[in-house]
C-alpha cells in the first residue's frame, strides 16, 4: 500500500478520502469492472452457476473475515449463521408472503441478532476456547434446523422456495443464471463496498484495535465489550445476506448445506485470501470454489478410474496442502502474494 | 512507463478473460438421432454410506457397460457420467449442474438428502431422477413428478417390519434406531402413525443414531431402558453391524430388524455370523443366494470380470436393476421412435406398464402410474441362519 503510494500527492480533502488513489488502480478497476459485465455473455449457463456460486460465497467470506481477520475472534459458526439466514428469508418469503427483498432484508436482521446472542461468550472467551464455543453455536443452529418439523415441508420434503420474484418481475427459467448474475453481482458489489468503507470509520477501526490488543484499546476508550458483539452482529449480518441469497438461489433449503464442513471451508477462503483484507476475502472465495470445479475437470481429463473414484479425498487434501503451503510461505494470503507482486513490478529493476 | 505497465496489464488481463470464454457445451448434440443417450450419476463412494453406495454404484456401471456391450438402447449407447459426492449435499448440487450443462436427460442419484435438494430442481428441468434414497415423499407425483421410486419406500418397509414384529412378537416395545439425517427420519413418522392406524399393540420410541460412534453402548442402555425387545435399524450396514456386535458383547435379548441399507450380506459379515445370528433383514432386494431368475444375466457379466454377485453383494443387484428401470423406459421412448428426452422419458416411465426385474426387486415388477411413482410394494424378509440369509417371508405387501 505505502510503497504504491509513494510520490502520490492529494490536492484536496475528497481526494485523499477516495478508495484509489493512483491511475493504475483505475485501470484495474476498469479491467475488473468490463470484465464483470462481459463474463455473462461469454460464459455458458454452466460457467455462469459456478460464477454465481462464488458471489455468495464472496459475500459469506466478507462477513466472516469482518470477524475474525478484523475483530480477531474466531469464528466456527459460519455454517449455522448461513442456515439461519437462509432459513428466515425462505420461511418469511413462502409462508408470510413477504416480497423477496423484504424477507431478505429480515433474514439479515434476524441473523445479525442471532449472531450477537451467540457472540455473547466472546466477552469471557478468545482464542481456542472462543472456536470452541462458536463450534457449539454451528452445532445448536443445525441441530434445530434438523429436528424442528416446521423448518420442513408438511411432506417432510427439504423447504421449497419459489422462484425468486419481486413484483411483476421473475426470474425466468431460461436465463436463471444469466439474470441471478446480475442480482448477485450487484449484491457482492455492495457488500464488498460496505466492508472495505466499514474499516474507514471509527467503529471498524475499534473492531482492528481489539484484534490487535483489547486491553491497549479499552485503555484507548474503545468500549471493548460492544466491538466485539457489534463484530458478531455485523459479520453474521453479512453472513445472513449470503445464506439469504443461497435460499432464493437454489431454491431449497435443507440443513445439509450448512454442516461443519461449510464452517471449515468458509475459514479456508479467508485464510487463503488472507486475515484482514477485504479484497483478500474475494480472492479466497474464488480460489476455494473454483478448486475442485478445476480438480474435477483435471482428474476428468486424466481418465485415470482410480483417481476420479477418489476425487473428494483427493480434493480434502488438496485443501489441506493448500492452507499448510500457504501458512508457510504467506500467511498473508492470495492479497498480500498480489501487493507483492504489484511491489515487485513497481520497483523493478529495484528490490526495493 | 507507466502507460507501458497499463497496456500490458490490459492485455494480460483481456487474455485471460478471453481464453475464459471456452464455448459453452453444445445442448443440440441430444438431437442427434445416433448419439449417446447423456446421462449423470452421483455416487457415494467415499461419504458416510459409501459402505453401501460402492457396490450400488458399480452395479449401476457394470449395467451400463453391459447394455452397452449387448448394443446398447435400440443402437444407443448409454454415456453416462458419474461423479463421487461424498454424501456431502452442496457437493451434488455443483454435480448436477455440471450433468444438466452435459446435455444429460436423466440423472440417478443417491442419498434421500441430495435427492431431495434437488427435488425442485430436477421438476423445475423435466428431468426424470431415479435413487436409491426410498422416502415416501418422492412417490408423489404432485410433489415430485420427475423423482421415480423403484422400490417399496422406507415407509413401507418399516410398515412390513412392524407388521411381523405384532404378529410374531414376543414383546411390544420397539425401538426404532435411525441415521440422523433426512435418510434416517424419513419413516421414523409413517412408523408411528401406522402402529397408530393398524391399531397394532406395539410402543415405538425413535432415537438418532450419533455418528462417528466407536460403539452404541451407551444408546443401547437407553433402549434397554425402554425394555425394548426388538430394535428397527434405518442405517447402512456398518453402524448397524457395531450394533450388532454391541447385542452380542453385552449379551441383551433384543432382535435387530434392519431395513434395506443395512439388511445385507455386508451386516453379517462384519457383525460376524455369532453376532449376526437369528437378525431379521427386511429387504426388496432379492440377495445373491435367491437364486432369482434375474440374477443370471449379473452373474454372466461378472463372470467375465473374474467376480459373482455372491462377492459383490445384493446392493450391486440394486444398482444394476434401477439403472435396468431406466434403460427399459428409455428403450420404449427410442422404440417408439419419439425424441429422448426427460419430458418424453417421464411420459414413457409412467405408461409402459410393468417393468420385470427378473424376480429381484421386491415380488419381481415395477411400474409406475401418472398417479404415483411407487415402483413397487412388496419385500423380503430373512433372517440370518449360520451367516446366511435365509428367507422367512417373500413379497410381503404393508
Amino acid at each position: 500500500m505505502a510503497a504504491i503510494a509513494t510520490g502520490v500527492y492529494f490536492r484536496s480533502y475528497q481526494r485523499e478520502m477516495g478508495l484509489r488513489h493512483t491511475k493504475a488502480q483505475y485501470a484495474r478497476l476498469a479491467i475488473v469492472l468490463a470484465a464483470m459485465l462481459i463474463a455473462p455473455y461469454v460464459l455458458g449457463a454452466y460457467r455462469l452457476s459456478i460464477l454465481n456460486t462464488i458471489l455468495i460465497a464472496v459475500i459469506g467470506a466478507v462477513g466472516l473475515n469482518i470477524l475474525v481477520g478484523f475483530t480477531g475472534q474466531i469464528s466456527l459458526g459460519q455454517g449455522g449463521f448461513l442456515a439461519v439466514g437462509a432459513f428466515t428469508s425462505g420461511l418469511l418469503y413462502m409462508r408470510a408472503e413477504l416480497p423477496a427483498p423484504v424477507s431478505i432484508a429480515c433474514a439479515v436482521v434476524v441473523t445479525a441478532g442471532v449472531g450477537a446472542l451467540f457472540g455473547l461468550p466472546a466477552l469471557r472467551l478468545k482464542g481456542l476456547y472462543l472456536a470452541i464455543a462458536t463450534l457449539a453455536s454451528q452445532e445448536i443452529i443445525v441441530f434445530v434446523a434438523r429436528r424442528w418439523d416446521f423448518l420442513r415441508e408438511e411432506t417432510g420434503a427439504p423447504l421449497a422456495v419459489d422462484r425468486f420474484h419481486v413484483g411483476g418481475y421473475e426470474i425466468g427459467r431460461e436465463f436463471f443464471e444469466f439474470q441471478w448474475y446480475w442480482i448477485l453481482l450487484v449484491c457482492a458489489t455492495l457488500s464488498v463496498l460496505a466492508a472495505r468503507n466499514l474499516f474507514r470509520t471509527s467503529l471498524g477501526r475499534s473492531f482492528m484495535a481489539v484484534r490487535d490488543q483489547d486491553i491497549a484499546a479499552a485503555a484507548m476508550g474503545v468500549d471493548v465489550t460492544r466491538a466485539k458483539i457489534t463484530a458478531f452482529a455485523v459479520s453474521s449480518g453479512f453472513v445472513g445476506f449470503a445464506g439469504a441469497l443461497m435460499a432464493h438461489y437454489t431454491e431449497t433449503v435443507t440443513w445439509e448445506s450448512f454442516t461443519l464442513e461449510v464452517s471449515v471451508l468458509y475459514l479456508a477462503m479467508i485464510i487463503i485470501g488472507g486475515l484482514g483484507s477485504i479484497a483478500g476475502s474475494v480472492y479466497g472465495a474464488f480460489f476455494l470454489m473454483l478448486l475442485p470445479v478445476f480438480l474435477n475437470a483435471t482428474i476428468g481429463e486424466l481418465d485415470i478410474s482410480w483417481l476420479a473414484s477418489r476425487l473428494p479425498a483427493i480434493e480434502n487434501a488438496v485443501f489441506g496442502a493448500v492452507i499448510i503451503a500457504f501458512l508457510l510461505a504467506e500467511p498473508r494470503g492470495l492479497d498480500r502474494i498480489w501487493q507483492r507482486m504489484k511491489d515487485y513490478v513497481r520497483f523493478w529493476p529495484f528490490r526495493y | 512507463m507507466r502507460k507501458t505497465r497499463t497496456l500490458l496489464a490490459v492485455t494480460a488481463a483481456a487474455t485471460l478473460a478471453l481464453s475464459a470464454c471456452a464455448p459453452p457445451g453444445s445442448d443440440d448434440e441430444a438431437a442427434d438421432p445416433d448419439a449417446p443417450i447423456k446421462i449423470g450419476v452421483i455416487a457415494d463412494l467415499t461419504g458416510a454410506t459409501g459402505d453401501v453406495g460402492t457396490p450400488y454404484h458399480e452395479g449401476m456401471m457394470g449395467y451400463i457397460d453391459w447394455v452397452n456391450s449387448e448394443g446398447g438402447i435400440e443402437g444407443r449407447e448409454i454415456d453416462a457420467s458419474a461423479d463421487d459426492y461424498a454424501y456431502e449435499v452442496p457437493t451434488a448440487e455443483r454435480l448436477y449442474k455440471q450433468y444438466v450443462n452435459e446435455g444429460a436427460i436423466a440423472i440417478q442419484g443417491w442419498g434421500t438428502g441430495d435427492t431431495e435438494a434437488l427435488m425442485n430442481k430436477v421438476a423445475a428441468d423435466e428431468l426424470p431422477f431415479m435413487s436409491a434414497s426410498y422416502a415416501e415423499v418422492l412417490t408423489d407425483p404432485e410433489e415430485a413428478p420427475y423423482n421415480f421410486v423403484v422400490a417399496p419406500t422406507y415407509s413401507d418397509q418399516a410398515r412390513v417390519a412392524l407388521n411381523w414384529i405384532a404378529e410374531n412378537g414376543e414383546g411390544n416395545q420397539v425401538a426404532f434406531l435411525h441415521h440422523d439425517s433426512p435418510f434416517g427420519t424419513a419413516p421414523v413418522q409413517d412408523a408411528r402413525d401406522w402402529v397408530q392406524e393398524e391399531g397394532l399393540d406395539l410402543q415405538v420410541e425413535a432415537y438418532p443414531m450419533p455418528s462417528g460412534s466407536a460403539n452404541y453402548v451407551g444408546l443401547l442402555s437407553q433402549v434397554r431402558a425402554q425394555g425394548a425387545r426388538y430394535v428397527m435399524i434405518q442405517n447402512v450396514s456398518s453402524p448397524a453391524a457395531q450394533v450388532a456386535r454391541d447385542i452380542r458383547a453385552q449379551n441383551l435379548d433384543m432382535q435387530i430388524v434392519c431395513l434395506n441399507w443395512c439388511a445385507d450380506e455386508l451386516f453379517v459379515d462384519t457383525a460376524g455370523a455369532p453376532a449376526a445370528e437369528d437378525h431379521v433383514l427386511v429387504q426388496p432386494f432379492a440377495p445373491a443366494g435367491s437364486g432369482a431368475e434375474g440374477h443370471e444375466v449379473i452373474n454372466e457379466y461378472l463372470q467375465g470380470k473374474d467376480s459373482s454377485l455372491e462377492q459383490e453383494g445384493l446392493h450391486y443387484a440394486q444398482g444394476w436393476y434401477t439403472m435396468h428401470v431406466m434403460a427399459e423406459g428409455m428403450r420404449e421412448v427410442v422404440s417408439n421412435g419419439d425424441e429422448l428426452d426427460g419430458p418424453a422419458l417421464k411420459e414413457a416411465l409412467e405408461t409402459m406398464g410393468a417393468i420385470d426385474t427378473g424376480g429381484v426387486i421386491g415380488a419381481g415388477e415395477v411400474e409406475f402410474s401418472e398417479d404415483s411413482h411407487r415402483g413397487s410394494s412388496s419385500t423380503g424378509i430373512y433372517q440370518v441362519k449360520k451367516g446366511e440369509m435365509t428367507v422367512l417371508e417373500e413379497g410381503v405387501t404393508p
